[in-house]
Parts: structure tokens; sequence; C-alpha cells
């Protein structure tokens, strides 16, 4: 308990750790967290419990515990309930798109936020103005609007020219359309904006160009956002559920999150498929965390600073 | 070496690198711009303009006046509806606000495992939420095959209804949108405490203030930017609830559960009432464009008190 009395930071200061009323608040404050924690886990753990759990099993009893538990039950559910739910396609479909999704945002986002940050043309302080602006929009009245010009893209509707192209069925809306992100843009305005103007200008003098100055220069120095905001694209698709769940009809091209919907529409899915299902739909976004935890856990103090 | 340094820097400002080539600067942001008029900018107006027009099916016919507000308003649903899209903004403030603010001060005081807890506690955040929605839903099966009537039937009660319960429903999506949104919201204001002065804790305590004293006289002031910024975030974004419902309760029992967003979602991709569903959204965006701007307005007399 050494540790309590260099505490520095917080309410409770170290003077009030040696009283005995500073020590009952303490240990009531980690028993609220343990409860707290508790509460984040049960519902993961009855899932698991649950997906590894005889059909039969599951509606005779309401143990919390499975009755048996071996490493054979657990290979049989996990490979029953991946032939019944036929995630596969899904996956794959999702994890190309992630890719794609990913390379159209960076591309367009990392180079908006240069032309904000710092080639600075006139007029473009009153357009970023803009462009935040956009973050305080409600989304919601868009998604009619923008269905309707998906049936003929690039044109708001068939009726102004009769012709464009219907993206409907392809994920091209999804990848254009989550492309410009105002916030992305921003983040990376403000990396940039930390980089010194002379490292640029000795580059200028060396005779690089814009485009030189952008990929030898601004790009390596700004790392982490650069990270930050890839984990987060390429775990977004994992996520987002109603875009491509409208635009997306054909079963062959459907991606992960509606699949799932899907799935828990289906009669014939038993709770213990079911909830097999919502493991292997995490599974991405947990492995996502687990590998770049540092990054995320991060990367939102990022964010909250601005907030 | 230095000064000369910041001499450059200066010059630069002017030099030949932010001054030449105005439409190759330009350039860069052109992608950006473009797909923000596309799919955001032009939607918003054309969602407005079409919502006083005629639709057959996705085409716009010919123009008829606030006919569509007429008929949304008029649809005995509407008061309903309104009234329950409150009800998740109520409820999700009495629910779901307080909490991650409470549980990031307790983790903030933590000597020991605070990186472990704050791990811990991140783990609904990082579940997909329509994965979350249809756990839950599972989790409030009225049968006793759900996490939470296993655990009534521990303590010898019988099953309850859960989002069978039509007075309850909407505080019951709320709570698992709450479980999803708390490590987040929890986060958000960790970093905020951070911030904090440490002196102005140790100055509270030689005065003598106790320990409900310093949270109210020094720790509040200190992060209520973030408290209003998430405050009227979480009302915006719970003003627009559409997923939830739809994954949960498909808006029952008997509309008990149906918000605004859901009927938009009717209405555009159900029903095939296009027009009404444009109108609708058009109310929800002026309702929630009044809400931001009172947002701007509070926080810029917050400012100035500060």
């Amino acid at each position: 308990m050494k540790k309590f009395q260099e505490k520095t930071t917080g309410l409770l200061t170290n003077v009030d750790l040696k009283g005995t009323k500073g020590k009952i608040i303490y240990w009531f404050f980690f028993a609220i967290l343990v409860i707290s924690c508790l509460i984040t886990f049960l519902p993961a753990i009855w899932t698991v419990f649950t997906a590894l759990k005889d059909p039969n099993e599951i509606y005779a009893s309401t143990k919390f515990f499975p009755e048996k538990l071996s490493w054979g039950i657990f290979v049989t559910r996990v490979s029953d309930s991946w032939t019944q739910l036929k995630f596969g396609r899904s996956i794959l479909n999702t994890l190309y798109f992630s890719i794609v999704a990913w390379a159209f945002k960076l591309t367009v986002c990392t180079f908006a936020g240069y032309t904000f940050s710092k080639l600075k043309p006139k007029g473009s302080a009153m357009v970023f103005a803009l462009i935040l602006w956009t973050m305080m929009m409600p989304s919601q009245m868009r998604t009619v609007p923008n269905y309707i010009s998906f049936l003929s893209f690039p044109f708001a509707s068939r009726t102004e020219f009769g012709i464009g192209i219907n993206l409907l069925d392809t994920y091209w809306p999804l990848w254009l359309g989550g492309a410009v992100d105002a916030f992305a843009i921003m983040l990376f305005k403000n990396a940039f904006d930390s980089i010194s103007n002379s490292i640029i200008e000795s580059a200028t003098l060396d005779g690089a160009g814009k485009l030189k100055i952008f990929f030898s220069i601004m790009i390596p120095l700004s790392g982490p956002i650069i990270i930050y905001e890839s984990i987060m694209t390429l775990s977004g698709a994992w996520s987002n559920f109603f875009g491509p769940y409208l635009i997306i009809q054909d079963t062959a091209k459907q991606l992960l999150p509606a699949k799932i919907f899907l799935m828990g529409n289906d009669g014939t899915v038993k709770q213990n498929t079911y909830l097999m299902g919502l493991i292997i739909a995490s599974m991405p976004q947990l492995l996502i965390f687990a590998f770049f935890k540092k990054y995320i856990m991060g990367g939102i103090n990022v964010g909250g600073v601005k907030g | 070496m230095s000064s000369n340094k910041c001499k450059k820097a200066k010059k630069s400002e002017k030099g030949s690198f932010y001054k030449k080539s105005f439409v190759s600067s330009w350039l860069f942001a052109v992608p950006a711009i473009i797909l923000m008029y596309l799919f955001i900018w032009r939607p918003t107006v054309m969602g407005f303009v079409w919502s006083l027009f005629k639709m057959k099916g996705y085409t716009p016919k010919f123009y008829i006046g606030i006919q569509n507000y007429v008929e949304v308003m008029r649809d005995t649903q509407f008061i309903p509806l309104f009234l329950n899209t409150l009800k998740y903004v109520l409820w999700s403030i009495i629910v779901g606000f307080l909490p991650p603010v409470l549980l990031a001060i307790i983790v903030n005081e933590m000597v020991y495992f605070k990186q472990k807890i704050m791990t811990f506690l991140y783990l609904p955040a990082i579940i997909p939420a329509i994965a979350v929605s249809l756990l839950w839903k599972q989790m409030y099966d009225p049968t006793e095959i759900g996490l939470l009537n296993i655990i009534l039937a521990k303590f010898g009660m019988s099953p309850y209804q859960w989002l069978g319960d039509g007075n309850f429903t909407i505080l019951w999506i709320v709570v698992s949108m709450t479980w999803k949104s708390f490590p987040g919201a929890m986060l958000l204001y960790y970093s905020a405490l951070q911030g904090v002065n440490q002196e102005l804790y140790e100055a509270a305590t030689i005065d003598g203030a106790g320990l409900l004293k310093r949270a109210w006289y020094v720790t509040r002031p200190q992060i209520m930017g973030v408290l209003i910024l998430n405050f009227v975030r979480q009302i915006i974004g719970v003003f627009q609830v559409m997923e939830q419902p739809l994954a949960m309760t498909g808006g029952g029992p008997d509309g008990a559960s149906a918000s605004l967003g859901y009927q938009l979602y009717k209405y555009g991709f159900v029903t095939q009432r296009v027009g009404h569903a444009m109108a609708l959204g058009t109310i929800i965006f002026v309702v929630l464009i009044f809400m931001t701007i009172f947002y701007f307005r509070l926080n810029k007399k917050l400012e100035e008190t500060l």
C-alpha cells in the first residue's frame, strides 16, 4: 500500500488516504468498479457459455454454466454454427470492403487536411468552416435523398436528366460516402499544423513539389494520427449496419453486420447458434482492439482534447 | 542559429511555396469537397425541397406545397411517436448520462489496476452496435432462456416480459444502448479529468473542503465544457434512434417503442411513402438544429462566466 502515500492525482489526496474515512471511500470506489466490470462482462460470459451449450440443454434447464464442456464440444459447436450461419462469404466481403474504404478515406481526408493546413489557398478557411459545420448536421435527413440519388448517380434524382448509374447493390455509395469525414479532415489538419514550416521551406528549396512534400514529409511525420484513423476506418466496416443493409440486397455481396441482423430475424436459428454468430461477428473488432489497444484508447484522448 | 531559423520560418509564411499555384493547392481538397457536396450538402437541401413534392416511388413528380407535412402530422401515430422519441431522450439522460461521469471520476482515483480496469470496462464499446442490440434482445427473452430471467429465477422470481412490457420497452432499449456507449463517454471524461490542475485540490483540502465539496467546486467547473458538449451530443444522437427499435422490437409491442427515426425508415423503405419520409426528416432536422443553436448559446454563456 506504499503507493497510497505517493498518490498525486485525483480528488482523494494522500492526506485523505491516511485516515480511515479516506480508506473506506477508496475501497467503496473500488467495489463500484468491480461491480461495473461484472455488468460489462456478465453478458459476454453468458454469451460464450450459452453458445457452447447443446440446444436441448438451453430449453431444458436455466443453469448458467453448460453441463459438459470440453475441447471437442467447443470444436463441434463452432463448426456446426459456422456451417449453419454461412458467414464465410460476408466476412470476406467485409474484409475486401474495409480495405478499399480505408484507401479511399485516407486519400481523400489527408489530401484535404493538407490543403487546409499548409497550402491554404484563398478561401480555404471558409470552406474548412463549412466542412466543420457538417459535423453538427443531423444525418437522418440525408438517408432518403441519398438513396434516391444512388438510383441515378451522380444526379440527384432520376428525373433531372433521366440518366445516371444505379449504384444500389454495389459498394460504391458506401466507399464514396464514407471517404469524406469532417472529423478525420480536422484531425489531419491539426496533425499537419504541428509540423514546422521550416522543414517544408527547406524541402521547397531543394526543389520538392507539393506532392513530394506531402508524401515524404506530411505523411511520415503524422504517424500516430494516421494509424488511429486507419484503425477506426477498418474496424468501422465491421460495425456499420444501416447503410450497407439498405444499399446491398444481393446476398452474395452482403456485409457481416447486415448478415447478423438477418440472422436475428431468422426463426430457425437456435439461441446457442445465434449467440455463436454474435461472437463470430465481434471477433474482428476484438482482434483489432487486442492488437491496437494503445492507439484506440489513446486516440480518443486526441479527440477528447478537442471536445 | 535558432533565430536564423525563426526568421526563415517567418519569411516562409509569405514564401513561394504558399502563394504559388492557387489551382494546384485547391486540387488536393477537390475530392473531399465534391464528395461532401454529393453526400452531405445536396441531400440535405434536396430532402427539404422534395418534402414539398409529390413522389411517385423514388421519383419526384410535382410541387404540392406542405401537403406531405400536413399528412405526416395528421397521422394518428405522429404524437405518440414524438412522445416515444422524447421518452428515449429522457430515459437516456436519466440512465445514461451520469454513470460514465461518475465512473470516470472513480477510475481516476484508483492507485492500483487503473489501466486494467479501464480496459475491462471498455469491452462493450468494441462489440458492433448491431451485435449488442441482438445480444440484449436475447438477454431480455421473456421465457427462461434469457440471461435476465435466469437471474430472476435464481432469486426465485417468475419470468418478466422485459421488452414485451410496453410501459418500459423504451427503458430496456435505452439500458442496452447505455451498456454499449458508456465506455466511450467515460474515456472522454477521463481525459478531461487529466487536465484538472492538482494544485486546486490541494488548496481546497487545506481550506478544509470535504470530498463532495471538492468534487462540486473543483472538478465540476473544470469538466463542465465536455459535460455539456456530451449532453447535447447524446440528446441529438438519441433523438435520431432507429437501429435499436428496428433490431430489437420492430417498434413493438403495439408501437410502444417506435421512434420518429424508425417511422422515417418505414415511410422511406417499407411502406413507400417517400414524400412523407422526407417531410418527417425535415421536421427532425429542424428540431435538432434548434437544439444545436441552443447548445452554442449555452456554451458561449458558459465561456463568458468562467
